[in-house]
């Protein structure tokens, strides 16, 4: 596996390590589908391959800390794929797991819309049934890779009326349907992650419905375990912190030693914590709270990373050094770390409810 | 959890809390004895209980949670050392002057319940542990910040025994445990006193920046209850060099945004001598300077990954849990 890293990893711009689970490389993805590193947990049945979640986990961590570029399918490999083993209808399970597996069909996640970001629980996308089939209206936003994937998966009110979390339903929706609008959103690096995504009049077969009608909030926070404990919730600055080691190896002092061990202990306690929730996972526990913990220290350490750095090092951080294009990289993306998946303020919310508190 | 550390958790559960900050060496120590606590680490052959790491983490964490005012950590470690039960010894944090034969002649600093104790454990000036009889020696009584007895014994030509054990980290990850166990017992008082406590007409609890300082606290306390696991974890498979490192820095990190969160949801109350918020949260300060602050633990985990390079930090990193 490392020899499969090796070969598509290639070092020339040292930012393209950092945060590398948002870098799409289509090339690699069929490469580790090909290796069979794609789909390991799922059924054979369905182009999986039957592997326990615990050597899928250790394989995720690999990829991340040497910066492998696995944006292109980390969201299918992640949710989507178990999702769709979970409450897909049979045919859309067969029509898209295998391609999955293989590194060659790529998914987005529909939930943020312009008036539901952490108030989730508002999204005002519809679906409304026609005969056997569902016609989608609506709006969603901050849709990471839309531009990459061949499906959404799309939580959207499928009942007329319904307020709050009742009345939701998650869909599949194929992202070349007729009445799909993909527009760039350009992010502050002149990056292109983000995209709205307009739906006009979507037609969708009865199978696109995933799981129980008016059961999509349920399925939705079911997932978050699996969104928020992986490894990718620390690893992103990890880049940055090989190349301070580096650094401090030329350049000796208690200042960046001191540095180091603190970066290394919470990267260690960190890979403790989110293996622990891994293990849970795995034993058909629903760790909720501990995933949350994870997400929120994992996102505060990797969030400070750059300027504890900063702080420590003279560099800049416009280069030519390798260590400050990568602390100039994350210092301009780490905003973002604390905001996906569920912005600090709302997991914070959920731990308080763990406590007692609301 | 198995069904020992269960059967250890109960105990000194119970324990702990009946005696908690108010024990008293004199009053209280035969109930410790009583249950042979400081054999915990000590092998069943030489009359010990023959616990793990994991084992004395589940103690020495309640401890801890209990701000147990009683040297168990300290008695466990030394009889795991020395190799002997019985009689109550305890570990010096540091170590000042040399040993010429079998012979040791300096100060012992940092000797936690000195005063009664019948041997004291130290780092040795040339590395490794040397066991010394407490008697041979001249006792100053001190204290650390919380009141702990915190000594300094003196010798001259005191007869010592050897051990290649490292003392200081072992009492290093002792602490870790008692810091995750305090961290937890400050934050379950936070929660109870900010849902009982009524400003504007409603708890405290019900205001969102407190539930966002205490969800902070929670992830804090957390991952030092982790960090603890894992060094203790490792500590059972052998030899823990770099996880006692990591988790005392991870723990020390802690102490800081935890006690500093509990004491703002208290107000003024917890910053009184009535309230039992001081016995945890001053124990907490202590403990972060003993057997190890964060320049002494920073150098000895960050020297050898830097040394190593940035190509080994990975790869070594998930070798030690595998």
């Amino acid at each position: 596996m490392r020899a499969l890293i090796a070969e598509h990893v290639d070092g020339s711009d040292p930012r393209a390590l950092a945060n590398s689970w948002a870098v799409p490389n289509v090339a690699f993805s069929h490469a580790l589908g090909a290796a069979g590193l794609i789909g390991m947990t799922w059924p054979k049945e369905y182009g999986g391959h039957d592997r326990s979640p615990l050597e899928r986990y250790v394989v995720l961590e690999e990829l991340l800390a040497a910066g492998a570029p696995v944006g292109a399918h980390w969201i299918s490999d992640r949710q989507t794929g178990a999702l769709l083993l979970r409450y897909g209808h049979e045919e859309e399970k067969r029509r898209w797991v295998p391609g999955m597996a293989e590194g060659k069909i790529y998914a987005c996640i529909g939930l943020s819309e312009p008036n539901a970001g952490s108030d989730l629980a508002s999204v005002r996308t519809t679906a409304r049934r026609d005969g056997d089939d569902w016609i989608i209206e609506g709006q969603k936003v901050w849709t990471t890779n839309a531009h990459h994937a061949h499906v959404m998966i799309a939580l959207v009110r499928s009942e007329p009326g319904s307020e709050r979390n009742a009345g939701l339903s998650q869909f599949l929706i194929p992202m070349d349907a007729p009445g799909v609008t993909i527009r760039p959103i350009i992010d502050l690096t002149g990056g292109h992650d983000f995209n709205e995504v307009f739906f006009e009049s979507v037609r969708l077969p009865g199978t696109a419905l995933i799981g129980v009608e008016g059961d999509g909030w349920r399925q939705v926070t079911a997932e978050l375990s699996l969104e928020r404990s992986g490894p990718e919730r620390y690893l992103s600055s990890t880049a940055l912190l090989l190349q301070l080691i580096d650094y401090a190896r030329t350049h000796p002092s208690d200042t960046l030693t001191a540095l180091v061990a603190r970066l290394a202990a919470e990267t260690w306690t960190l890979r403790l914590m989110s293996a622990s929730v891994a293990n849970k996972i795995a034993r058909g526990e629903d760790p909720a709270l501990e995933a949350t913990m994870v997400k929120d220290l994992g996102n505060t350490f990797e969030q400070a990373m750059p300027e504890l750095v900063q702080a420590a090092v003279e560099v800049d951080p416009a280069g030519p050094e390798p260590l400050g294009l990568v602390l100039g990289h994350l210092l301009q993306l780490s905003p973002s770390f604390s905001l996906r998946g569920g912005t600090r303020e709302i997991l914070k919310g959920i731990i308080a409810r763990g406590l007692g508190l609301r | 959890m198995n069904e020992q550390q269960q059967m250890l958790e109960d105990l000194a559960n119970g324990l702990f809390a009946e005696l908690g900050s108010a024990a008293t060496m004199e009053s209280s120590w035969s109930a410790i004895a009583e249950v042979s606590l400081e054999g915990l680490l000590l092998s069943e052959d030489r009359g010990g209980f023959g616990g793990t790491w994991e084992d004395a983490l589940t103690v020495f964490r309640l401890a801890g949670y209990h701000a147990l005012a009683l040297p168990v950590a300290e008695a466990a470690v030394a009889a795991a050392i020395a190799g002997k039960a019985g009689k109550r010894g305890t570990v010096a944090a540091a170590t000042e002057g040399r040993i010429t034969g079998d012979r040791f002649s300096g100060t012992l600093r940092g000797v936690p319940w000195g005063h009664e104790a019948a041997y004291i454990v130290a780092p040795a000036p040339d590395g490794g542990a040397m066991i010394i009889d407490a008697a041979d020696g001249q006792i100053t009584a001190g204290t650390n910040i919380a009141g702990e007895p915190r000594d300094s014994v003196a010798f001259q030509d005191a007869v010592v025994q050897r051990s290649p054990a490292d003392p200081f980290a072992l009492m290093a990850l002792a602490r870790v445990a008692q810091i995750a166990g305090a961290l937890d017992s400050a934050l379950a008082l936070s929660v109870s006193y900010v849902n009982e406590r009524k400003q504007f007409g409603r708890p405290l609890a019900k205001f969102q920046a407190v539930q966002q300082a205490l969800a902070t606290f929670a992830c804090e306390a957390a991952a030092t209850n982790c960090a603890a696991m894992g060094a203790a974890q490792a500590m059972a498979r052998g030899h823990a060099p770099f996880e006692i490192a990591a988790a005392k820095l991870r723990a020390n990190r802690a102490v800081g945004t935890g006690t500093a969160l509990a004491h703002q949801v208290h107000g003024a109350i917890g910053f009184t001598e009535e309230y039992q918020l001081h016995p945890l949260t001053r124990r907490l300060w202590a403990w972060r300077s003993e057997f190890g602050g964060d320049s002494h633990w920073s150098q000895q985990l960050g020297a050898p990954i830097i040394e190593a390079g940035a190509a080994r930090f990975w790869p070594d990193l998930t070798a030690l849990t595998g």
